[in-house]
């Protein structure tokens, strides 16, 4: 099963700016995968991802989850209860009086029995670490920034998705809080074999964690591949207005300085062997003392 | 100057203290840092200097001017500029010149100025191809950057970024730490509230928020290179520290003050 998208296209429909936000788009994204979408502000990601669940109509092309078909109104009910989509500042939509409430807003429309909507409602309280004792009465505006993104989450995981889409999940948030999230999108993948979709601008974040990647560029695709193969692409990235995790750039440099490096990806090991290889080749009189120091 | 007396600040639904006696000073001219965790009082503190939030108890002063008094909210908010983090919040009309000529056009600029301010703060932020175009199209990265030209428009004094690169991408980001560099050598004093310690590396000075309180005040390299300090503060180290640290366990000498990917580099290329 997978998220199909043949030959998509998207455009404002204003005159005045015909270009395309999104121009003949062909990918699949596997059930069970982290797949990654980068790109520069303005390439198409959100756009995509809106058309995941007929949020956007497409105009041009044909999306099917799991085979069906999102053009076909009946057909597009099934996949929204498929695709679950967390959008940016997803903690600007919290409504409800209470976060049992604004959790349960979700599977109450899905009209389930009440005994399944607090059962899931709970089970979602959980996976994303809000203790439902604590959490279940109060008010969504009385929690901390990374409790409310993680709440608003938990509304989303309340109705079970299969394809689970965040759109820069981590923005804002501080390094405890974004490393909160990645946790429990790790735990969805394994535990609960959802497939993950994240916009992210974090190269770190994608380079550890997904298995495939999208690099959009002006709506167009400009790789698809493992982040090991798209971050071999250093130099072509960054004329992209992305950028590679610091380790591939540090090879990039040492490259550009004449070195022999071999190229690192996701897996930093043979950058690292090959430098200790180096160093000890180039002061070997030294190196015992240089590996006994403390720093 | 922005002058904080020890400040502190309670929100009414909250049970903790904002802020608990602040006092700092901040010169004409820094290029200053502010960084904390979610609801260590980073972004309160931020909105204290023109004057959007009133402390409960002590004062804060822009250049001598009590934002406390309303007769000096005015001139106070014509030297400070506050961009924030969601642009959706900031961007009052539908087409881009026109957002952007909103404020100068309130402090009421003559006309042909105005076209002038419009246009270099339009280029500054690398939007000026779009300047007739209609906001909605724009991407949420897009939109922040005019978001931060409207604010140059008004050509302050003092820029308060309060987390403002959140929706930017790589390069967005890059371009805009360039564009502070070069506004600040022309004489602008920068504050930048943020969670991108990569951002932090470029500042002079860092104030570090832990529930309300300053926890450190110091320049970049000794903050980072305070593990104590940062793991208390639940704080990250820019990736180009953290590789430096690799970098470390490996062996390799690799200074402090290498705190940006390139200078790693050079230093490796010595020892090599």
């Amino acid at each position: 099963m997978s998220i199909v998208i043949k030959n998509l296209s998207y455009r404002y429909s204003e005159i005045g700016n015909p270009a395309y936000a999104l121009q003949n788009i062909s990918l699949t994204i596997e059930e069970g995968s982290f797949f990654g979408i980068i790109g520069h502000t303005g390439s198409g990601k959100t756009t995509l991802v809106q058309h995941l669940n007929g949020l956007i109509p497409s105009e041009a092309g044909c999306i099917t989850v799991d085979g069906h078909d999102l053009s076909d109104k009946n057909e597009r009910k099934i996949v929204r209860s498929l695709v679950g989509m967390v959008f940016q500042y997803p903690e600007y939509q919290l409504f409800a009086e209470t976060v049992y409430e604004d959790i349960a807003f979700g599977p109450k429309n899905m009209k389930l029995s009440d005994e399944e909507i607090h059962s899931r409602v709970l089970h979602a309280m959980e996976l994303v670490g809000l203790e439902p004792d604590r959490f279940r009465e109060k008010s969504p505006f009385e929690l901390s920034g990374g409790e409310k993104r993680r709440a608003a989450l938990a509304g989303v995981l309340a109705m079970r998705p299969k394809y689970l889409v965040l759109d820069e999940p981590m923005a804002g948030l501080d390094p405890q809080g974004r490393k909160e999230i990645l946790a429990i999108l790790e735990r969805l993948r394994s535990e609960d074999g959802c497939t993950i979709l994240m916009i992210s601008h974090s190269m770190e974040d994608i380079a550890r964690h997904a298995t495939q990647l999208l690099v959009l560029d002006h709506g167009t695709i400009a790789y698809l591949d493992t982040p090991q193969a798209v971050f071999s692409h250093a130099e072509e990235l960054f004329r992209l207005g992305l950028s590679v995790p610091q380790m591939t750039v540090l090879a990039m440099l040492l490259r550009q300085k004449g070195y022999d490096v071999p190229s690192v990806s996701s897996d930093e090991t043979p950058l690292l062997d090959w430098i200790k290889r180096r160093l000890s080749q180039a002061i070997p009189f030294c190196i015992d003392a240089i590996l006994e120091r403390k720093y | 100057m922005i002058q904080f007396d020890h400040v502190f600040y309670q929100y009414e639904e909250s049970v903790q203290l904002a802020l608990e006696d602040v006092s700092l000073s901040i010169e004409d001219g820094s290029f200053v840092a502010i960084v904390g965790h979610n609801g260590s009082g980073k972004s309160t503190l931020a909105k204290h200097i023109n004057g959007l939030l009133l402390p409960a108890k002590g004062t804060v002063t822009v250049n001598g001017l009590d934002t406390a008094d309303g007769a000096n909210i005015l001139p106070i908010r014509q030297t400070v500029g506050i961009v924030f983090q969601n642009p959706d919040n900031q961007i009052v009309t539908t087409i881009i010149e026109e957002d952007v000529a909103f404020g100068p056009e309130n402090m009421g600029i003559p006309p042909e100025q105005i076209r002038e301010r419009v246009d270099s703060a339009l280029a500054t932020v690398g939007m000026q191809d779009y300047a007739k175009h209609a906001i909605h199209q724009l991407s949420g990265g897009q939109k922040q950057r005019i978001a931060i030209a409207g604010m140059l428009a008004l050509r302050p004094q003092i820029l308060v970024m309060d987390e403002a690169t959140a929706m930017l991408d790589p390069r967005g980001r890059q371009d805009l730490i360039e564009t502070l560099k070069r506004l600040h050598a022309h004489g602008l004093t920068v504050i930048m509230v943020t969670q991108y310690m990569e951002e932090v590396t470029d500042c002079d000075r860092v104030i570090v928020m832990n529930h309300g309180k300053i926890a450190a005040d110091d320049i970049p390299e000794r903050i980072f290179s305070d593990h104590e300090l940062l793991h208390a503060c639940s704080l990250d180290v820019p990736e180009a520290i953290r590789l430096a640290e690799q970098l470390r366990k490996i062996g390799v000498p690799v200074s402090e003050h290498a705190m940006k990917t390139e200078q790693i580099a050079e230093e490796l290329c010595r020892l090599l």
